[in-house]
């Protein structure tokens, strides 16, 4: 009984004096979440703005920086190494930083870029509608991504301002699985117009 | 590569790269069809209070799962150049379009997992952790549910034009 209780305070002693260790495993848990939601809304980013790091051209085993139109005789380009390499540098970075900024900020900016990621592309398409359907001006100017920035921005920053620290907290690491999700339904439904309704 | 083609004929050596893609792949399907089916039953409570967790240690099997899923991912992308090259362009000229499409669904599926892989294997680490076990056992789902999509559309791929076809 008496090596038990020994043993328990040994142990009570090993939790108290090792905040360090505490500290490694919320450092590390914030990197893996962090780079696990910045890797896949960078992947599904890249992808459909089509940003690869680089080019790689299979028939002559050549390879391009950044994007790269294949000329007659190349053969087919290959993209999705580039966008995975963007994808990865990118969540590096990001999980890095996430480090080093506090808790609250950072799942405040995960509230704010995964939010933006949603309504971005949606008050593009929005404007799209507008233009063809309600406008009855020239209205070609608003067919932009920076134009639609602005009321994307926007929102967001009032979502975000909005949404209540607990809510930010509680959807911390189901953005691990939302992010994906969200990113295979926007690419599965960009493969369905390509191929799927040919 | 040059080298490797002087000893072996080059179709015979995308056939064994692309046997053993297939024979890691059903590795990686069946420890992660285990790992997710504990995942997903409840422990049971016997009788003098003790719970019996089943006979699957599931934690043991995650780095395992992870190496394996990094290295089919790498591989994957090694095949994949003979996939564009040799597969693809008559896939598209014979108008297999929902091939085509599913594959490349595949090659998003497989990048989206290697991504969440560093959070599923340090989530695994401590597999008595209450607090973690709803996204550790969802993403556990998310990446089983790609492997068998993969596995499933890879064969498909395969029967077009591959090992045996």
């Amino acid at each position: 009984m008496t090596q038990t209780l020994d043993a328990r305070e040994g142990f009570s002693q090993l939790d108290s004096s090792h905040p360090s260790t505490a500290q490694a495993g919320a450092t590390s848990e914030t990197f893996v979440v962090t780079f696990g939601i910045a890797f896949t809304l960078g992947y599904t980013v890249f992808q459909m703005l089509n940003w690869p790091l680089f080019t790689y051209m299979p028939a002559v085993g050549k390879t391009y920086f950044w994007l790269h139109r294949p000329v007659s005789g190349e053969g087919p380009p290959m993209f999705w190494y580039g966008w995975i390499v963007t994808a990865a540098i990118n969540a590096f970075v990001v999980g890095w930083i996430a480090t080093i900024v506090p808790g609250h900020w950072l799942r405040r900016a995960t509230v704010f870029c995964c939010v933006l990621s949603a309504l971005w592309p949606a008050a593009l398409a929005g404007l799209r509608i507008f233009i063809l359907d309600w406008a009855t001006f020239d209205a070609d100017f608003l067919n932009s991504i920076w134009v639609a920035a602005i009321p994307a921005l926007l929102g967001t920053g009032i979502i975000t301002y909005y949404v209540p620290s607990r809510f930010a907290d509680l959807m911390w690491t189901r953005w691990l699985l939302v992010v994906p999700i969200g990113g295979l339904v926007v690419l599965g439904y960009g493969l369905i117009l390509l191929w799927f309704l040919r | 590569m040059d080298i490797i083609f002087t000893v072996i004929r080059e179709d015979t050596f995308w056939k064994i790269l692309l046997s053993v893609h297939f024979m890691l792949a059903l590795i990686l399907l069946a420890a992660l069809t285990l790992q997710v089916v504990t995942a997903l039953m409840p422990a049971r409570q016997v009788a003098g209070g003790f719970v019996d967790r089943g006979p699957i240690p599931a934690a043991s099997y995650a780095t395992l799962i992870a190496v394996v899923y990094l290295l089919q991912a790498l591989m994957g992308a090694w095949i994949y150049i003979k996939y564009r090259t040799y597969v693809r362009i008559p896939m598209e000229e014979l108008r297999y379009w929902w091939t085509v499409g599913g594959f490349d669904f595949k090659e998003h599926t497989v990048a989206m997992g290697v991504g969440l892989l560093p959070a599923y294997w340090y989530f695994w680490q401590q597999p008595a952790s209450t607090e973690r076990a709803g996204v550790r056992k969802w993403l556990t789902v998310f990446l089983t549910l790609g492997v068998w999509y993969a596995l499933s559309i890879g064969h498909v791929a395969n029967y077009f034009r591959g090992v045996g076809s």
